[in-house]
């Protein structure tokens, strides 16, 4: 519940206009109980004889009602897109610093579109975790008042019953939510990764003869899933009916002590009535909290860093001679290890590539090929050594720095959903129209552009799925190539295209490169390479090889 | 446009299936509002007995117990009943779109990524558990409940009855007027807040890209001005929409100040206390139907999004009973085809033009030729992938189109660019060829491939975990997989595609030397370019834009 909190906290610059929508909230809800309240009242006052006012105000409430209502739902949700709207941004922030950090980096693909699940999952907090909260606060103790006024005994007793129904049980819904999100997360991820299993190996499923097989083990982790819900859904709906038994003795308290004072007994059975609707729904928001706080501890987690990122701040501050343009980068008795006490990935690597040199680093996948370039791009940071770009050591250089002279085109190169034009002006936000064509052309591209319908406003689809694999990594190129970056990092570029694509690719890279520094990091050659050196990555050195 | 309407003839068609499934949920729904509503005569009956001095309401306080245990135990039965109308009506989904994607076979991934396939089965379907769970039960609540409690108030008192019924009639027509066009632009803006999250999403995977491009803050500020436009305009469209909801509230207090109006006089002419307090109690039962629909709206336009993507998949294709092929496997196979013509995509012509080829029993034939020459798309018409447009595949003399499915599948191995490893061992990974080879079996057919040369070095060997979340394999190791299920499955028809094209050179002579002991006494087609596996014997044809370019004999 801590890190709920925590959310709300990062959204005090919000606080006037989301306080105004609670004010709001409670007024509409003050007005919707006492209409109805107020109704039985004039009623009950009818036959006793007294009291004419109360079916005026009856009239004057029922309007008042409405307004209220209007406007509440205007002001919480005008409330709640400011403040959804800051949580992303302040994530999407936090994220950036952490992209640094190797997230986002390594192929974290689907644990980033868990995150923003997990962004998501807060959508509902203020609107049905708070503002349902602060309703119970201002019912329970009515309630309590109200029957308080037919005898002492039937007020404690209301107030105790609604207090169970509106913080008792849904603190109980709560931590049963909360208790099953592991193992729902289980089952989920289960039912997923068959689902990916059947559908990536589509070829070999058929090929096999195998669709009985993978239909009844997605249907069986699907039963899987259901049941993990079912157990959740079963203890909130025994909450709930706990809920409505308490709302019912409240009640019934009241019924029994009517004879007492009958007009207020018809006050607050009413008021009790009108009340419950809103008190009830409680234990539903308890669950919602409950798998809300463990999104928001894994949101908190990536937007406020405990350590702000160690780099860029300090590195600027301190003087630092500008980066010579052109500039070679060389590895210096560099160790490495991700994690401390993890096997380190490099071990004294020693490399070194002069300017406009064009150089591949091989090996097989898991020898930490994606870690040289992590590494280049100061992504991660070596334990021990040096990396040098332009003959200065990176540890002095902001990594803005860095990433301005040192351009990544790797596998994970993401294209955006977005067009053809938004997806180059990334590598260079001025680019004149000129530049873009140019770059397209010496991507080898261009024709294929200019013969789109929409030309550079081409909508490319998620990924570039508009593309051929081959077309997508040639815009990619492009982008990298409209960087005029004097350091260039390949990271397995041609992943996933067949072999012919690779090889043409590769002879137009390489033809386009020709002034800047290349290092290419890849598992083979094909031969299309224009390399002045080669080396081969072993248990964490580097061997030269031929050329 | 066109996309909605199928959208909408899809969901609306999903909701009908539902509805049959959402009987007992609507059926316990209704038995609830019943309940409440003889509570709330209870109620009625012993506050007025109160206000009138009258002792003896014992019975209504035991019946008021009585039915407050009934309400919490048809409100249990109420949520299970509904999870288990959304769990069928998520399962039965789950089926229909992973058959429908199955049998559209591998052609699924030449449109869409895999994880986008998987999010439909799985993501997708869960979206839709508000619609069968909530939104179908609710929708018909709402007009049931409502009837039910106004046929109630005309049998204690006709006036409040027709109150009810007029304050319910207000409800529509109030949306109506409050709501021309809102609804559909609600429909617009929700889709709009859609592809803000699907732009967020999309930054936040390429954040990597974003950072290294030293575009991180322009992002961040774009992303928080893309938000606030989208504010500003759901906020103008939410001004209107939410007229419609008070349309609501105005009905409600309108009939609760009618009914205050009408009471008063009609107790000063001698009305029935309990009558009157009864027909104010049965507003709130009236509305709470109602709101109860309004409230699951939301989950109706959840189920709207998934479904544009859901109602796209191509429909299951009529099974065409096919006779199964006379037993071939004692003599190997033979595959003629005579003048085959396919065409993936009218825009880009035949893939395959008039081809036609004889492979003897025992055979081993290599396609030569570019990429882009068809040869991958005679592997895939061999594996029953997809069917000629025009002429004939014969196996034995049998045209492909008569085989069913599973016995072609048992005639053939296949071994692509880049196997597919699943979750699970490497041991489960070779059984997937054959699920019921014994642990022996198994075990030859990875020493056959020489897994155990790198098994023997893992920490569970055999049993090493593999695919998600388990040991990275290399894509030699993997192909030595590949092989061994080809081993295990030992088909009479071998169909190589391409199986070296990712493999540095010295693990390729290795994996053709295994590929070339698994082709002894079988039928072989090599799909490939490489220079070294031409060197792997056998007559070669080449292929060039879809027809044959020369032939030649054995090497």
């Amino acid at each position: 519940m801590s890190a709920l909190l925590r959310v709300l906290a990062l959204w005090r610059t919000r606080a006037p206009l989301l306080a105004a929508g609670l004010l709001l909230s409670l007024l509409a809800l003050a007005c919707g109980v006492a209409l109805l309240t107020l109704s039985g009242r004039a009623v009950a006052a009818t036959l006793t004889g007294a009291l004419v006012g109360a079916g005026l105000l009856v009239q004057v409430l029922g309007p008042a009602r409405v307004a209220a209502r209007y406007a509440e739902r205007l002001v919480t949700h005008a409330a709640t897109f400011r403040a959804l709207a800051d949580l992303r941004v302040i994530f999407f922030r936090g994220l950036a610093g952490r992209a640094a950090g190797g997230l986002g980096f390594r192929q974290a693909g689907d644990v980033l579109q868990r995150l923003v699940g997990d962004v998501e999952a807060l959508d509902g907090l203020y609107l049905r975790i708070v503002l349902p909260l602060a309703a119970a606060i201002l019912l329970v103790p009515a309630a309590g008042i109200a029957a308080g006024r037919i005898s002492s005994v039937a007020g404690i007793a209301v107030l105790l019953l609604f207090a169970a129904a509106a913080f008792l049980l849904p603190s109980v819904a709560a931590r049963a939510a909360a208790g099953a999100g592991r193992q729902l997360a289980q089952a989920s991820a289960g039912l997923r990764v068959a689902a990916l299993d059947s559908l990536t190996g589509l070829r070999e499923v058929r090929a096999f003869g195998a669709e009985a097989r993978m239909t009844a083990l997605v249907a069986s982790r699907g039963v899987e899933l259901v049941a993990a819900q079912r157990m959740l859904a079963g203890r909130v709906a025994w909450a709930n009916a706990a809920s409505l038994l308490c709302g019912q003795a409240a009640v019934l308290t009241v019924l029994i002590v009517a004879g007492a004072s009958p007009v207020a007994s018809v006050v607050a059975c009413f008021l009790l009535v009108a009340a419950f609707e809103p008190v009830g729904a409680l234990p539903r928001a308890g669950v919602a909290a409950g798998s809300a706080s463990a999104s928001a501890a894994r949101v908190l987690d990536i937007a406020v860093p405990d350590v702000p990122p160690a780099d860029t701040r300090q590195a600027a501050a301190r003087h630092q001679p500008p980066l010579p343009p052109g500039g070679g980068l060389q590895f210096d008795r560099v160790s490495f290890a991700w994690r401390a006490g993890q096997r380190p990935v490099f071990d004294s690597l020693t490399l070194d590539l002069p300017p406009g040199a064009k150089a591949a680093v091989l090996g097989p996948s898991g020898v930490g090929k994606s870690t040289l370039a992590a590494l280049a791009l100061k992504i991660a940071v070596p334990q021990s050594g040096r990396v040098l770009l332009g003959g200065l050591d990176m540890a002095r250089l902001p990594a803005a720095d860095i990433h301005r002279h040192v351009a990544w085109l790797g596998q994970t190169t993401h294209l955006f959903d977005d067009t053809i034009r938004a997806n180059l002006l990334l590598g260079h936000p001025g680019a004149s129209e000129r530049e873009l064509w140019e770059a397209l052309d010496r991507a080898a591209v261009g024709d294929m552009v200019r013969s789109l319908p929409d030309r550079l406003d081409s909508w490319i689809g998620e990924s570039g799925a508009r593309l051929s694999g081959g077309q997508g990594r040639r815009i990619a190129l492009a982008r990298t190539l409209l960087q005029r970056a004097p350091v260039l990092i390949l990271d397995e570029p041609c992943a996933g295209l067949d072999a012919e694509t690779e090889r043409a690719f590769l002879t137009t890279l390489f033809a386009e490169t020709s002034g800047q520094t290349v290092l290419l990091i890849a598992h083979r050659l094909t031969g299309a390479e224009r390399l002045d050196r080669i080396w081969r990555l072993s248990s964490g050195h580097a061997v030269a090889a031929a050329a | 446009m066109q996309d909605r309407r199928k959208a909408a003839a899809w969901t609306a068609r999903q909701v009908r299936q539902a509805r049959r499934t959402a009987i007992p949920a609507i059926a316990l729904g209704l038995a609830g509002i019943a309940a409440s509503i003889a509570q709330a005569g209870c109620i009625a009956w012993v506050l007025a007995a109160g206000l009138s001095g009258n002792p003896g309401t014992t019975p209504a306080l035991v019946l008021f117990a009585a039915l407050a245990l009934v309400r919490a135990a048809i409100q249990l039965a109420g949520e299970q009943a509904a999870f288990d109308a959304g769990a069928q009506g998520r399962q039965r989904l789950r089926a229909d779109i992973l058959a429908r994607m199955l049998a559209a076979g591998p052609a699924m991934l030449r449109r869409a990524h895999s994880s986008d396939l998987a999010a439909s089965v799985v993501d997708r379907v869960e979206a839709l558990d508000g619609l069968f769970a909530r939104w179908v039960p609710s929708a018909a609540l709402a007009l049931l409940g409502p009837a039910l409690v106004c046929a109630c108030a005309l049998a204690v008192d006709p006036a409040a009855a027709l109150i009810l019924l007029l304050a319910g009639l207000l409800v529509p027509v109030g949306q109506a007027v409050a709501g021309i066009g809102a609804a559909a632009a609600s429909r617009n803006q929700f889709q709009a807040m859609a592809r803000l999250q699907a732009r967020f999403l999309d930054r936040v995977r390429g954040i990597a890209t974003i950072v290294l491009a030293g575009r991180a803050e322009d992002e961040a500020l774009a992303l928080s001005r893309a938000a606030d436009e989208l504010r500003a305009r759901t906020m103008r469209v939410l001004r209107v929409a939410f007229l419609s909801s008070a349309a609501l509230d105005c009905a409600m207090a309108g009939a609760l100040i009618a009914l205050v109006l009408h009471d008063r006089a009609a107790l000063s002419a001698g009305h029935a206390p309990w009558r009157a307090l009864f027909g104010l109690l049965l507003v709130p039962e009236f509305f709470s139907p109602l709101r109860a629909f309004a409230a699951a709206y939301q989950d109706r336009s959840h189920a709207t999004g998934a479904a544009e993507q859901l109602a796209d998949l191509p429909d299951l294709p009529a099974t065409a009973p096919t006779a199964a092929i006379r037993t071939v496997e004692a003599r190997g196979v033979a595959i003629a085809f005579e003048d085959v013509r396919l065409v993936w995509d009218p825009a880009r012509g035949a893939a395959l033009d008039h081809l036609s080829f004889f492979v003897a029993p025992g055979e081993l034939l290599v396609l030569a030729g570019p990429s882009g020459a068809g040869k991958s798309s005679v592997i895939e018409l061999l594996l029953g992938f997809v069917r000629p447009d025009e002429g004939r595949i014969l196996i034995n003399g049998h045209s492909i189109a008569d085989i069913t499915p599973q016995a072609l599948s048992r005639l053939t191995a296949w071994i692509g660019q880049r196997p597919t490893l699943f979750a699970g061992t490497i041991r489960d990974n070779i059984a997937f060829a054959r699920p019921d080879a014994a642990a022996a079996e198994i075990d030859e057919a990875a020493r056959q491939a020489r897994i155990d040369e790198f098994t023997a070095q893992l920490p569970a060997g055999l049993d090493t975990p593999v695919g998600e979340g388990g040991y990275g394999l290399s894509g030699g190791q993997a192909q030595r997989i590949a092989i061994a299920r080809a081993f295990l499955k030992n088909a009479p028809l071998l169909l190589l595609d391409e199986p070296t094209a990712h493999l540095d050179p010295a693990t390729e002579s290795d994996v053709l030397t295994s590929l070339k002991r698994l082709a002894v006494g079988r039928t072989v087609l090599m799909a490939t370019h490489s220079a070294a596996a031409h060197a792997f014997g056998g007559r070669r044809i080449d292929l060039r834009a879809g027809s044959l370019a020369a032939a030649r004999g054995a090497a």
